[in-house]
C-alpha cells in the first residue's frame, strides 16, 4: 500500500477551483465558435471570483501545511493570492476588445491566464524546493506563451520569445542555486529542513553561499532587479497591454512572496550574509530603474523601468527580515497592484483608439475628450510617485519606516530620493495628459495614410503590420472597462486617506511569518 | 462649535470649492466658479476668525487644541495621525492666509476675465489655497510635509497656468525641481526625527527633544539644517531662490498669491514653528539668519537693475522675506510674524497694482515702457503709491513698524547680531530706492502712449505676445485670454485694492512700541519657552531709536530716487555706462542661475541624456531596427532575438553573478 500523505482540502480549496475552472474555461473554448468572448470571460471570473471567495474564507483559519508540507497556507499566501486574483479579474474586462486576445482566441488566451494565476498562487504557498521550481514554471510558461499570443505583431513575438530566453535562463540559475542549497544543507528541500540544516555553523560556507547567490540571481530575473532587470522593458513594450499589465503586477507579487519566504525560512541563519548583498542591490535598483525612465517615450517602457525601481524599493521591505518589512512589502504590493493596473488599462484603450500605440502622444490632450481617463491616469501617475493622498504614499512611508526601524535607514534615504527623481518622468506625463494639445489628425487616417510617417509629431513605431487602426475596436467606451479603471483609481485614492483595511490585510502577511522573523 | 471644528471647516471649504469647481466644470458658467471659488476663501476666512474668537476666549495657557481625524498610528504603527493643531501661531497664519487669499480670488473674477481657463484657474487657486492652510494647520510633521508637497503641485500647476508658453511651463518645472529639494530636506528631517525620537507630533517632539539631545549636538543641528533647505527652497533664499524670478510667468493675481500671502512665508513659518528645535542647535539658527541677510542685501540689489515690473516686485519679495527669515532665526519670533502679516498687505497690493497696470500696457511688463499714468489711472496709481510707501518702511505705515521691530531686537541682543540690524537698514535705504523708482517711473513723467490712450478713455490693445520671448499667441486656452481688465474698471479689483491699501497703511498700529502689543501678546503662550525671548527684551527707548534710524534710511532712499528719477532724469544712464561691470552683475542677478545650471542642472540633463542616448541606442533601436527590416516573419524575430540582444543581457547577467558570487565568497572567507 502506498501510505497518502493526509491533504487539508479545505486549504487547498483554491488551488482546486482553479484547476477546475481551468478545464471548464477550455473546454467552452472549444466547443464554441471561435468568438465567445462573453461566455468565456464571464467563467474566468466566475472562477477568479470563486479562487478569490475561497482564499478569504482561509484568511479565518489557522496556518496550514499541505500535501506533505510541499505547501503552506499563511498569511502571506493568501494575501499575494488575493493580489494575484484581483489583477487577473481586472484583466479580463480589458481583454473583451484586445485583439491579441481575439487573434488567440479567448478560451485559450483565458485558459492561460487562468494557468498563471495558478502557478502564482502555488508559488506563494511553496515550501519546499521542488514544488518552488514547478510552480514558478508553471507560472512563466503560459506567460511566455502570452506574451507572443498577438501573432500578427512581430514585437510581440519577439516579447514572447525573450521573455522565454531569458526567463530560462533564470529559472535555470534558479535551479542550480537550488542543487547547491540542497546539496549544502545536507539533502534537504523543505525550506524549514534546509533551515535547520544550514543551522548556525554552515551560514557561511562557501558551497551554501554560491547557491544563495545563484537563487538569488533567479528571483531578481523575475522581480526585475538591477543588473537583471533588461528583460523588462523589452518585454513589457512588445507583449499585448493586458498581459503587460498582469505581468508587471501578478507576476512580481507572487516572486516576492516565495522571494520572502524561501530568504526569510530556509535562509534565515544566513541573514547577516545576505542582507548588505540584497540592500546593494536594492540601492542600485532604484538608481538604474528611475534614471532609465527618465527619457522613455513609450508609455509602457516608462512603467518598465518605473516597475524596476518599485522593485527595488520593495525588495527593501524584504531584506529587513521584520514583521514590519514583509507587512510594508505586501501593503506596497497590494497598492502597486491598484495604481499599475488602472495606469495599464488607460493605456490599453487609447492604444486601441489612437494610432500612436503606446507612445505618449496617444495620452495627450485627453484632458479635454476623455476626463476620466485622464484623472485616472493622473492619480496612477502621481500615486506612482509616491505623493500624498494616494495609497502609493503610504507605501512609501511604510517602508522608509521600517527601513528606518531595521537599521537600513540608508535605503530609506534611496527610496526618498528615487522616488524624487521619478517625479520628473511621471510629471512629464500628466503635463502632456494637462497641458499638452492632442495631437491633430484624426487617428483613423494617421494609420491609413502614408505620410503619416513624415508626421513629426508621429512616433516612429506606427507603421507596424497587423496593427491596422479600420479593424482596431474602440473598447474604450466598454463601460466594463471604464468601471475597472474607476474603481482601482477609486481605491487608490480611499486607500491613501484611509489606509487601515489594506493595513490590517497586509498585517495577516507578516504573521505568516512571524514565527521566523525578528520583531520591529 | 468648539475651536477644532473651526479648524477642520477653515480646511474643508478651499477643498470643497476646488473640488465643486473641478467636477462641475461641464456646468458651470465661468463667472459662477470664481464666485464659488471666492466664496469658498471668504468662509474659511471667516471660520478662522471663529477659532480666533475661541482662542481668546480661553486662559492664555490653553490656547492649544489638538484634534485628530484619523490616526495612522493605532493602524500602523507609523507615529503620525491625520491631525490638526489649532493654536495662536497656526490661527494667525490661517487669518493671514484666508484673508488675503480671499482678496486675491475676489480680484481674479475680474483680472481672468477673459481667460479661457478661468474655471481651471480658481480650481487650482482653491486647491493651492487649501495645501497652503494643511501645510499651517498640520499639527505634525508629516501632515506638515502633505501639504509642503502639495503647495508644490499647486505652485507648479499655476505657474504653468499658461501652458502653451514655453517659458511659462519651463518656469513651472523650475519651481517644482527647486521645491522637490527642499521637500528632500523636510523628508531627511523627518526622518531622523522618527528615528531619535520616534514621534513627529508638534507637541511631543517638542517636549522630547531637549532630552534626547545637548545643545549643539550634531543630530539635532542635522535636523535643522535639513528643515532650513526645506525652509530656503519654499522661501526663495538663496542659493535656492533663482525659481522665484521666474515664476513671474504665471498670471498675476498667482504671482499675488505665491509671492504675497502664503508659499513662500512658508519657510519663516516652519522655523519659527520649530523654534524648541532651533533653541537646541543655535549653529544651525545662525547659518540660518545669515543665509536671510545674505538674500535680503542680494536681491534688494538686483532689484535695482531689474527692468521688468512683476520681477522687480518679486526680487524685493525675497529681500523682505529675507528679513523674516533673519527675524525668527535670531529670537525676533513675533517681529518676523510682524512682518510676515504686514509684508503680505503690501505686496498683494504691489502686485494687484502692477497687474492694473500691465493690462493697461496690454501685457507689456517692461517699466522703461512706462510712464506717467498718474492722470489715467488714479486708483491704480494711489495703490501702487500706498504699497510703495509701505515696502520702504515709510515712517507711520505698516511696513516701518515691522522691519524695525525685527532690527531692534537683533541690535539688542547685541554682540554678533549687530550685523543683521547693519545689514537690515542698508537693505532699508535700497528697498527704499527700488520701490520708489517703481514709482517714479510708472506714476510720473511724461505719459507714454498707453497712458496717452487712456486718458482718452480707451484701453490699449495689442497683438498677444509673449512679454518674455516676443512670440506671437493666440488667445484660446492655454495662453492669456483677449481681453485685459484694469482696476479703474472692475470693482472686484477695486474692493480687493482698498482693503489691503488699508492693511498696508495702518496694518503697522497694532505693533506700535509701548503703546499696542496686539500681535505680540496674542503670539507669546507659542513662544513664551524660548529662551531668548526670555532673555532679550527690546527697551522703548532703543525701539523709537531704531524707528528714528529706520525713518532716515527710507527717507535717504526715497530721496535718492527722487534725485536720479525725478530732478536729474538720465543720470541713471550715466551711472550703468559708468559701472558696466557691476550692472551686468546685478542684472544677471549675480549669475545665480548659471551657477546652478552648471552644478546641478547641467549633470543631472546628462545622466538622462545617456540613459536615454547611449543606453537605449544600443538596447532598443537596434531592436526595432532588427524588427523593422523583415516583413515581421519568425525568422527575422529569432535573429534579431539572437542577434546581440540576448547575448548582451547575458553578458550583464553574468557580471552581476559574478559580482554577487564574489561578493559571497569574500564574504564567506
Amino acid at each position: 500500500m502506498i501510505e497518502t500523505p493526509a491533504i487539508d482540502y479545505g486549504a487547498l480549496s483554491p488551488i482546486i477551483a482553479l484547476v477546475a475552472g481551468i478545464c471548464v474555461v477550455l473546454l467552452v473554448g472549444l466547443i464554441g465558435p471561435r468568438g465567445r468572448r462573453g461566455l468565456s470571460s464571464a467563467l474566468t471570473l466566475a472562477t477568479l471570483a470563486a479562487a478569490a471567495g475561497l482564499l478569504v474564507w482561509q484568511l479565518g483559519e489557522p496556518d496550514a501545511d499541505l500535501v506533505a508540507g510541499a505547501l503552506r497556507s499563511d498569511g502571506l499566501s493568501i494575501t499575494i493570492g488575493l493580489i494575484v486574483v484581483a489583477a487577473a479579474a481586472l484583466v479580463v474586462p480589458l481583454q473583451l476588445r484586445d485583439p491579441a486576445a481575439e487573434e488567440a482566441g479567448f478560451g485559450e488566451t483565458h485558459t492561460l491566464l487562468l494557468g498563471s494565476v495558478l502557478g502564482m498562487l502555488l508559488l506563494a504557498e511553496a515550501q519546499n524546493l521542488i514544488s518552488f521550481f514547478v510552480a514558478l514554471e508553471l507560472l512563466s510558461i503560459p506567460l511566455y506563451v502570452l506574451c507572443g499570443s498577438h501573432r500578427s505583431r512581430s514585437r510581440s513575438l519577439e516579447s514572447g520569445l525573450k521573455y522565454l530566453i531569458v526567463g530560462s535562463i533564470g529559472s535555470a540559475t534558479l535551479l542550480y542555486g537550488s542543487a547547491f542549497i540542497y546539496g549544502g544543507s545536507g539533502g534537504a528541500t523543505d525550506f524549514t529542513a534546509i533551515a535547520q540544516g544550514i543551522g548556525a555553523d554552515l551560514a557561511d560556507d562557501p558551497l551554501v553561499l554560491i547557491g544563495i547567490a545563484l537563487v538569488a540571481v533567479g528571483l531578481a530575473f523575475k522581480v526585475s532587479i538591477a543588473p537583471f532587470h533588461q528583460w523588462t522593458p523589452d518585454v513589457y513594450e512588445g507583449a499585448p497591454t493586458p498581459i503587460t499589465a498582469f505581468m508587471a503586477v501578478a507576476t512580481k507579487a507572487a516572486a516576492f512572496a516565495v522571494f520572502a519566504r524561501f530568504f526569510i525560512t530556509a535562509l534565515g541563519p544566513s541573514a547577516d550574509q545576505w542582507q548588505p548583498a540584497l540592500a546593494a542591490l536594492a540601492a542600485v535598483t532604484i538608481v538604474v530603474g528611475n534614471v532609465g525612465a527618465l527619457g522613455q517615450d513609450s508609455l509602457k517602457r516608462l512603467l518598465g523601468y518605473s516597475g524596476v525601481a518599485q522593485a527595488g524599493y520593495m525588495l527593501t521591505g524584504l531584506l529587513l527580515g521584520t514583521v514590519k518589512g514583509i507587512d510594508a512589502l505586501v501593503f506596497y504590493l497590494a497598492a502597486y497592484m491598484l495604481i499599475n493596473m488602472a495606469a495599464f488599462a488607460v493605456i490599453a484603450v487609447r492604444e486601441r483608439e489612437t494610432a500612436y500605440g503606446d507612445d505618449i502622444t496617444a495620452v495627450q490632450g485627453i484632458g479635454k475628450d476623455r476626463p476620466a481617463l485622464a484623472w485616472s491616469l493622473t492619480i496612477s501617475m502621481l500615486a506612482l510617485a509616491g505623493l500624498p493622498g494616494t495609497a502609493g504614499f503610504i507605501g512609501k512611508l511604510f517602508l522608509i519606516e521600517a527601513a528606518v526601524a531595521g537599521n537600513y535607514t540608508w535605503l530609506g534615504v534611496f527610496i526618498v530620493v528615487g522616488s524624487m527623481i521619478s517625479l520628473v518622468y511621471y510629471l512629464r506625463v500628466v503635463a502632456a495628459i494637462w497641458m499638452r494639445p492632442a495631437p491633430r489628425l484624426a487617428p483613423a487616417m494617421a494609420g491609413a495614410s502614408t505620410e503619416a510617417a513624415g508626421e513629426p509629431g508621429l512616433p516612429r513605431r506606427t507603421g507596424e503590420p497587423g496593427r491596422t487602426p479600420s479593424g482596431a475596436p474602440s473598447g474604450g467606451r466598454c463601460w466594463l472597462v471604464l468601471g475597472a479603471i474607476l474603481a482601482a483609481t477609486a481605491a487608490t485614492v480611499a486607500f491613501g486617506i484611509v489606509p487601515s483595511p489594506l493595513i490590517d490585510f497586509s498585517a495577516h502577511a507578516g504573521e505568516g511569518l512571524a514565527s521566523m522573523l525578528g520583531p520591529g | 462649535m468648539s475651536i477644532s471644528t473651526w479648524g477642520w471647516l477653515v480646511l474643508a471649504f478651499p477643498l470643497a470649492g476646488s473640488l465643486l469647481i473641478a467636477l462641475l466644470y461641464r456646468v458651470l458658467s465661468a463667472k459662477a466658479a470664481g464666485w464659488i471659488g471666492t466664496l469658498a476663501i471668504a468662509l474659511a476666512f471667516a471660520c478662522s476668525v471663529g477659532a480666533l474668537l475661541g482662542l481668546l476666549d480661553r486662559p492664555a495657557d490653553q490656547r492649544e487644541i489638538a484634534s485628530t481625524l484619523y490616526d495612522y498610528a493605532g493602524a500602523a504603527g507609523i507615529p503620525f495621525d491625520l491631525g490638526i493643531l489649532v493654536d495662536p501661531l497656526s490661527v494667525f497664519m490661517a487669518l493671514v492666509v484666508t484673508g488675503v487669499s480671499a482678496l486675491i480670488h475676489l480680484y481674479s473674477v475680474a483680472y481672468m476675465g477673459s481667460d479661457r481657463g478661468y474655471r481651471r484657474f480658481f480650481s487650482f487657486l482653491n486647491f493651492f489655497v487649501f495645501s497652503m492652510l494643511l501645510l499651517v494647520l498640520a499639527g505634525n510633521y508629516v501632515l506638515l510635509i502633505v501639504g509642503w508637497a502639495f503647495v508644490g503641485f499647486a505652485s507648479y500647476a499655476l505657474i504653468s497656468f499658461w501652458y502653451r508658453r514655453r517659458t511659462a511651463t519651463d518656469a513651472g518645472m523650475k519651481a517644482f525641481v527647486i521645491n522637490v529639494i527642499g521637500d528632500i530636506g523636510l523628508v531627511f528631517a523627518a526622518i531622523l526625527l522618527i528615528k531619535e525620537l520616534g514621534v513627529t507630533d508638534y507637541g511631543a517632539v517638542f517636549e522630547l527633544a531637549p532630552e534626547a539631545f545637548t545643545a549643539n549636538e550634531w543630530t539635532v543641528v542635522a535636523i535643522c539644517l535639513l528643515l532650513i533647505v526645506g525652509a530656503i527652497a519654499k522661501s526663495a533664499q538663496a542659493p535656492l531662490h533663482t525659481w522665484l524670478a521666474d515664476a513671474m510667468e504665471g498670471p498675476t493675481p498667482v504671482s499675488a498669491l505665491i509671492h504675497a500671502a502664503t508659499m513662500v512665508t512658508a519657510g519663516v513659518y516652519l522655523i519659527a514653528r520649530s523654534y524648541p528645535l532651533f533653541d537646541l542647535a543655535p549653529t544651525a539658527a545662525d547659518v540660518a539668519a545669515f543665509i536671510g541677510l545674505f538674500t535680503l542685501l542680494m536681491a534688494a540689489t538686483i532689484a535695482l537693475v531689474v527692468t521688468d515690473l512683476k520681477r522687480i516686485i518679486a526680487f524685493s519679495t525675497m529681500s523682505q522675506i529675507g528679513y523674516m527669515i533673519v527675524g525668527v532665526s535670531i529670537g525676533a519670533y513675533s517681529a518676523g510674524l510682524f512682518h510676515l502679516m504686514t509684508h503680505a498687505f503690501f505686496k498683494a497690493l504691489l502686485f494687484m497694482a502692477a497687474g492694473s497696470i500691465i493690462a493697461a500696457m496690454a501685457a507689456i511688463q517692461d517699466i522703461d515702457r512706462m510712464r506717467g499714468f498718474r492722470r489715467a489711472m488714479p486708483f491704480t496709481c494711489g495703490a501702487l503709491i500706498v504699497g510703495a510707501l509701505a515696502l520702504a518702511g515709510f515712517p507711520g505705515t505698516s511696513g516701518f513698524f515691522s522691519k524695525d521691530e525685527i532690527l531692534a531686537f537683533a541690535a539688542t541682543r547685541g554682540g554678533m547680531y549687530w550685523i543683521f540690524a547693519v545689514g537690515g537698514y542698508i537693505g532699508a535705504i535700497l528697498t527704499a530706492f527700488y520701490s520708489f523708482r517703481i514709482v517714479f517711473r510708472v506714476v510720473y513723467g511724461e505719459p507714454c502712449e498707453e497712458a496717452k490712450e487712456l486718458e482718452g478713455g480707451h484701453l490699449a490693445h495689442a497683438e498677444p505676445v509673449n512679454p518674455a520671448t516676443g512670440e506671437v499667441e493666440d488667445t484660446d486656452v492655454g495662453f492669456p485670454g483677449p481681453d485685459h481688465h484694469i482696476a479703474e474698471r472692475e470693482w472686484p479689483m477695486k474692493v480687493a485694492m482698498a482693503v489691503l491699501a488699508f492693511g498696508a497703511l495702518f496694518g503697522g498700529l497694532i505693533q506700535i512700541p509701548g503703546v499696542t502689543h496686539v500681535l505680540e501678546s496674542f503670539l507669546e503662550p507659542v513662544f513664551e519657552a524660548s529662551p531668548i525671548a526670555a532673555t532679550v527684551h527690546v527697551s522703548t527707548t532703543d525701539a523709537y531709536i531704531g524707528m528714528a534710524v529706520g525713518g532716515l534710511c527710507s527717507l535717504l532712499g526715497i530721496g535718492a530716487a527722487f534725485y536720479l528719477y525725478m530732478v536729474a532724469p538720465g543720470s541713471t544712464l550715466r551711472l550703468r555706462d559708468r559701472f558696466r561691470r557691476l550692472h551686468d552683475f546685478l542684472f544677471n542677478r549675480w549669475y545665480f542661475d548659471e551657477l546652478l545650471n552648471a552644478l546641478a542642472y547641467r549633470p543631472v540633463i546628462a545622466c538622462g541624456r545617456f540613459a536615454s542616448g547611449t543606453f537605449e541606442r544600443v538596447v532598443v533601436d537596434g531592436i526595432v531596427r532588427g524588427a523593422g527590416d523583415g516583413v515581421g516573419g519568425l525568422g527575422t524575430v529569432v535573429r534579431t532575438a539572437q542577434s546581440g540582444f540576448v547575448r548582451f543581457y547575458a553578458l550583464l547577467v553574468v557580471a552581476g553573478l559574478a559580482g554577487l558570487g564574489l561578493y559571497f565568497l569574500l564574504a564567506a572567507s
